[in-house]
């Protein structure tokens, strides 16, 4: 069953990001496999669209695929993705230019996403200078990284640029990843992940930065997240995937406290819920309420 | 970091120290007389007596030992038997040769191992690659003595282009240089195409990908920034392993180096002239991995001194 977005509202201007039919076939020894099977949905700006599954529903995949991050001789796309109104499936070409200026990553594991053999600095000096948006000029750009590095809430911005990704925590490198992310000041962030791999508590200080930089700039972010807490704290709607397609989209109160599918409740019960210490409001009668209002109440502390 | 230099200096030292002991040693073990090489096989035996007993070849090992140590103090290794001429001094007029050969097949290398092992990474499991991989298959499983050989036949002998021998023109320097090159070529190559596949499936090269870096700064910049080190080092080890001396290829194209000095000292059982090589290849050798060492940091900032001096 393919849901269509349950998006009703009019939007006065086009979609940054808008994906019709859109398929991922992947080419393995074992044959092909229809990782991404017809899936549909748009981000508006401002907005934030999350994919919710499990591991290997694909959902990751739909994120590379729109970015084209696929290798060209495993993966095969079709359908339409329109990034500010240019489909990248048809014209792989234009993918050049979107990436690192109006479309940006923040990927699942910081501690693999940067190179090792070189500096903070340089990796995030790159990213200015592909932006395009600063004077090239050196010490504009280096203004522009401690400026960069500063939004992202990460102290002694001008030490940082000397380091080193192996000297940086997690949670550290992931604000540096979101700097370099916002190097092209994009409309549109791709968050495959993005606090998978850190610490609950260092999670919750990402996402909250997320949301800060989403309400200043207004980006669209699309997020894709197996936890149900992180979808809850900061989605407008969500989709819930299974097997390539989505099994159940909405918007993210009503997916959560009405779950249509039973894979949607399976992924509801596998949060951990607080025991006696309750703070449920009172004639709330539903039984998945439970469970939500726990979501509600501890955000995105859950893993 | 001057703790460091030091502490490896050491090591270095030390290791030259116990590789001429032992050479030292095993040249007594091994078969042969340098008197009778020396005096020839006509001589008597009251004439081999005197030889050995010039040589200093009568008294006990271990006394040999100790005159040999007080030699190696003193940077004077005695006089070479064949040559009738300070051992030191033999091999000193020698090594420029044998350094310039090595340092030549090296830059050779480098040169089209790199492109060529960047080259295969791009573009895997194609008909192209696929070809290319079996010609370094080949080269790498083809003897020195025998390139040699055919290059010589073909290059000097059928067409006249370079010098069949020695080195009294740089022409002279191409056909060894090529020979020994192949065969590093083949070898660096692969190692390059290995390192530069892992760094192309790396996330971090995706991550850049999706910042909008292009292609060349990919490959170069990040794959090829992240493949340096062991690239580096394959090249350094095999650099130092050449100055001592390569054997084969300089008695192919009679190339006056180290090698070929080797050869007859060994033929003739010069045992000062032995060691003097030994210990000048094996003090270079050193040099060369200690300059190695000291650039990792360079290449990679990982590599934290204290770390490196501690393990």
């Amino acid at each position: 069953m393919n849901a269509q977005p349950a998006a009703t509202q009019d939007y006065k201007e086009p979609a940054l990001l808008e994906v019709r039919d859109f398929q991922v076939e992947l080419i393995t020894d074992a044959g092909i496999i229809r990782a991404v099977d017809s899936v549909n949905f748009s981000i508006h700006r401002g907005e934030t669209v999350t994919i919710i599954g499990e591991s290997g529903s694909g959902k990751s995949t739909t994120a590379m695929g729109i970015l084209r991050l696929l290798p060209d001789d495993l993966a095969v796309l079709s359908g339409t993705v329109l990034i500010d109104g240019v489909d990248v499936v048809a014209e792989p070409k234009a993918i050049d230019k979107v990436r690192g200026r109006t479309l940006a990553l923040i990927p699942q594991d910081p501690m693999t996403a940067l190179s090792p053999v070189h500096s903070i600095g340089s990796q995030l000096s790159e990213a200015i200078r592909i932006a395009g948006a600063a004077s090239k000029d050196k010490d504009a750009v280096r203004a522009r990284a401690i400026r960069l590095l500063e939004q992202v809430h990460i102290p002694t911005p001008e030490v940082q640029l000397k380091k080193y990704p192996h000297q940086l925590s997690g949670g550290m490198l992931q604000r540096v990843l979101i700097a370099i992310a916002l190097a092209s000041e994009p409309q549109l962030l791709v968050a495959d992940e993005p606090t998978s791999a850190l610490d609950v508590t260092v999670q919750a200080g990402i996402l909250d930065l997320l949301l800060e930089l989403q309400e200043q700039r207004g980006i669209g972010i699309l997020m894709i997240t197996h936890d149900l807490g992180v979808a809850r704290l900061i989605s407008d709607r969500i989709h819930v995937m299974k097997d390539g397609s989505f099994v159940e989209s909405g918007d993210v109160q009503q997916v959560v406290e009405h779950p249509a599918t039973e894979y949607t409740r399976n992924l509801l019960a596998a949060v951990p819920v607080l025991g006696p210490w309750d703070e449920t409001p009172a004639g709330n009668t539903q039984p998945d309420a439970a469970a939500a209002a726990a979501l509600t109440n501890t955000g995105a502390s859950h893993d | 970091m001057t703790n460091y230099i030091l502490k490896r200096l050491g090591q270095g030292l030390l290791t030259v120290f116990l590789t001429v002991s032992t050479v030292f040693i095993l040249i007594r073990l091994a078969p042969g007389d340098p008197a009778v090489s020396y005096a020839g096989p006509l001589a008597t035996t009251e004439q081999l007596a005197r030889v050995r007993e010039q040589f200093g070849l009568d008294r006990p090992v271990l006394e040999q030992y100790w005159i040999f140590l007080q030699q190696l103090f003193t940077g004077n290794l005695g006089t070479s038997y064949s040559f009738q001429a300070p051992a030191m001094q033999v091999v000193s007029e020698r090594m420029p040769y044998t350094l310039t050969l090595a340092t030549a097949a090296i830059l050779l290398t480098a040169v089209v191992a790199i492109p060529l092992g960047v080259w295969m990474a791009r573009r895997p499991d194609t008909n192209r690659e696929l070809g290319v991989n079996v010609l370094t298959i080949a080269g790498q499983s083809m003897p020195d003595f025998w390139t040699g050989i055919m290059l010589l036949t073909g290059f000097a002998v059928l067409i006249p282009l370079f010098p069949a021998s020695g080195f009294a023109t740089w022409g002279g320097l191409v056909l060894p240089t090529v020979t020994i090159a192949i065969l590093q070529i083949a070898l660096i190559s692969r190692m390059v195409r290995r390192e530069m596949t892992a760094n192309f499936a790396a996330p971090y090269l995706t991550v850049a990908r999706s910042r909008g870096v292009g292609g060349p700064a990919l490959t170069w910049r990040y794959a090829m920034g992240n493949s340096a080190i062991p690239v580096f080092t394959a090249l350094g080890t095999r650099f130092a392993a050449m100055l001592n001396g390569v054997v084969v290829v300089e008695v192919v194209f009679a190339w006056p180096g180290v090698g070929s000095l080797i050869v007859r000292a060994l033929e003739t059982r010069d045992y000062p002239l032995i060691q003097a090589t030994v210990l000048l290849t094996s003090l270079l050798a050193v040099a060369v991995q200690l300059v190695i060492d000291l650039a990792y940091p360079l290449l990679d900032p990982r590599v934290r001194l204290g770390k490196a001096a501690a393990a």
